[in-house]
């Protein structure tokens, strides 16, 4: 996942500007030592009720937010995304965990997050993640498409029911590379399709990912305590 | 729990009639359950000294699986597993599960033994009846008046004191609500027989109206004794639910902590120590980051020994040899088979060359539906040709690919400049080719 957004972007953009929100400082200084020079880092907070006040005042095009989060009423990184609802226009979320367990990851994607990735890849790699979701692409990391592929089912649509509720083949062809561990530009070449319309399908699962009631997709959030 | 010589510690068997005593007690004495059995009999006719002795052994007596609870040991405790040892899975979270289910006694009433037992009492129960009757015609005076009130009183007792037996609530507790209702039916008839006989012996008369007053009478001295207690009763309930809820707390607290240090502590004093080589703190650091999301994020229900665990066990032994990341993402679980374990091993064959030669992270998707397994291990390494590699190599040709064909799945191998994928992919028993197979082709 490394790629694009560097070859698409370089030079041609200004830099993103991006707020930081982690409990732990070491972990900021850390990140922000290892974002590249693409990013701008305007604000960092600490709990929940920090990152929704400095989100609001500095109005950042991406906020790296990490899942789990002291203050608040508890909800963590899902809590904060609801409250700063009104600016999903302009800002975009990017949820940054530790955190393997499936409803840690979806809560924050179904709350609105553009994407979801884990806190041990590289600088380079979350400074990719962030440009792309600052083009409002979505980020998926391997695990998050089989977290998806788990809830949708790994059989493409046939009845459509509800266009939301299932993924068609495209999409499913998609997911299964990204779990596979190809970088996006690896899926464009592997499905003979440009990486742009990678980034559409993604979008589009994300998208139903955020919207389906489908039942399944309640019924598998429920048994993981997610509803 | 005991060497041979020992006798094993008297408990309540599962194995039962009533209340599995004499069979338990057989097992402690190690004496045949029949004699011991006839035994009691002979001793309850010998004035109820058997009955009494029976009762007495029933309440005091806990049954196994009460013992097994009693006597429950530690945590285990698993040390710093990339140094001990190359599979932490087998070393670490068995204790999760509480005690084993095979342990579990079977529901008081669905028993099959005890289904027997039933019918034997009530069979008793009628003879007795029909033998007073006999009686009665051959002109033998009975005591009536004295025996009914005292076999309700009897009666009810054992069909209040059932409830309280723990296997019966254990049992309760996995039932039905309409089955709690049930048993809130039970102990409600066993005491209104209890205070029915008690009432009738204590006036001492068969007369009916003055039974009817005095049961009036105690019922009402009752409810007022209740409403004057409620109170007392509610608090002595929650205070009691309180100090159970924080013994709860306090013994999940202390079983992460025991498990913080057993693992997680060890790690660091390890990493301290070995601070110089680099290799040595990523391994050990790798290793513990996955105890730990093993121990936390584990989905309780599943089950080991199926095709994910395995997966995910040996990715883990192949890091911990090579001190590679290795990622598994998993859709859908499959039970183990052998041609599973075959798929698991050719899994393992790809996943040490990847971490051998690639370079980086390795990624490994597993799919498995009805229609068969699918593993794909890719790294990022510079790739080889597959087709160059010499024909006495066993690796590649003989573990993955020949291993795939023996047991009817398929391995594709494709390697280009920017990594290598192995496809591996085994379709459900005997349901010919895999449709999916040219999914993805490059």
């Amino acid at each position: 996942m490394n790629d694009a957004g560097t070859a698409r972007d370089a030079g041609t953009r200004r830099s993103v500007r991006v707020v930081v929100v982690d409990d732990h400082a070491i972990f900021r200084s850390g990140l922000k030592a290892d974002l590249d020079s693409r990013i701008d880092v305007v604000g960092e907070a600490g709990s929940v009720d920090d990152a929704i006040r400095v989100i609001a005042e500095q109005r950042p095009e991406v906020v790296l937010l990490d899942v789990h989060l002291p203050g608040g009423l508890g909800g963590g990184g899902r809590e904060v995304i609801s409250k700063s609802a009104q600016l999903l226009g302009s800002t975009s979320f990017l949820a940054l965990s530790v955190s393997d367990a499936a409803e840690d990851v979806v809560a924050v994607i179904r709350a609105g997050a553009r994407g979801y990735v884990t806190k041990t890849i590289s600088g380079a790699e979350i400074s990719d993640a962030v440009i792309r979701v600052a083009d409002g692409d979505a980020v998926f990391s391997p695990r998050l498409a089989g977290f998806v592929l788990d809830a949708f089912g790994t059989s493409p649509a046939e009845i459509a029911d509800d266009e939301l509720d299932r993924l068609s083949a495209r999409e499913l062809e998609v997911m299964r590379l990204i779990a596979r561990g190809y970088s996006y530009k690896e899926v464009a070449k592997e499905l003979f399709i440009s990486i742009k319309t990678v980034e559409t399908h993604v979008s589009a699962v994300l998208r139903k990912l955020q919207l389906s009631s489908r039942h399944e997709l309640t019924k598998w959030a429920a048994e993981r305590r997610l509803l | 729990m005991t060497s041979p010589a020992q006798r094993p510690p008297l408990f309540r068997s599962g194995d039962r009639m009533i209340a599995g005593v004499c069979s338990g007690l057989a097992a402690h004495l190690g004496w045949p359950v029949k004699y011991l059995r006839i035994g009691m009999a002979l001793a309850t006719l010998a004035g109820g000294a058997g009955f009494v002795f029976y009762a007495w052994l029933w309440v005091l007596v806990p049954t196994a699986d009460e013992g097994a609870r009693r006597a429950a040991r530690p945590p285990a405790s698993p040390i710093a597993p990339a140094v001990s040892s190359p599979s932490p899975a087998a070393n670490g979270f068995a204790r999760a599960g509480g005690p084993p289910s095979a342990r579990r006694p079977a529901p008081w009433f669905t028993g099959g033994r005890f289904q027997y037992g039933k019918e034997l009492l009530l069979g008793a129960g009628l003879l007795f009846v029909a033998g007073i009757l006999v009686a009665r015609q051959l002109g033998v005076d009975l005591p009536l008046g004295t025996l009914i009130p005292a076999a309700a009183i009897l009666g009810g007792a054992a069909i209040a004191w059932m409830q309280l037996d723990e296997t019966r609530r254990a049992g309760l507790v996995d039932k039905t609500k309409a089955d709690q209702a049930g048993g809130w039916v039970r102990l409600g008839a066993g005491l209104a027989l209890v205070v029915a006989g008690v009432l009738v012996m204590v006036s001492g008369s068969g007369s009916w109206e003055q039974t009817w007053l005095a049961l009036l009478a105690s019922v009402a001295v009752l409810g007022g004794v209740a409403l004057v207690l409620l109170p007392w009763g509610l608090k002595f309930w929650k205070d009691l639910e309180t100090e159970r809820a924080g013994r709860v707390r306090e013994t999940e607290r202390a079983e992460i902590a025991a498990h913080l240090h057993d693992s997680v502590l060890q790690t660091l004093a390890l990493i301290q120590r070995r601070a110089g080589s680099e290799q040595d703190v990523v391994r050990l650091a790798r290793a513990q980051e996955r105890e730990l999301r093993g121990w936390l994020y584990r989905d309780q229900a599943a089950d080991s020994g199926h095709l994910a665990d395995r997966i995910k066990a040996v990715a883990a032994e192949v890091e911990d040899t090579h001190g590679q990341v290795v990622d598994v993402v998993s859709v859908g679980d499959t039970a183990m088979s052998e041609r599973h374990e075959a798929l698991v091993q050719a899994a393992r064959e790809a996943m040490l060359n990847a971490a051998r030669h690639g370079g980086g992270a390795v990624s490994v998707y597993l799919e498995s539906s009805d229609t068969g397994s699918e593993i794909f291990v890719k790294d990022r390494g510079p790739g080889f040709d597959p087709e160059a590699v010499p024909k006495d190599r066993l690796g590649v040709r003989e573990s993955i690919v020949g291993r795939m064909k023996r047991h009817g799945g398929t391995a594709v191998i494709s390697s280009g400049p920017s990594g290598t994928e192995v496809r591996l992919s085994l379709p459900a028993a005997a349901a010919g080719q895999d449709e999916r197979n040219g999914e993805g082709r490059p």
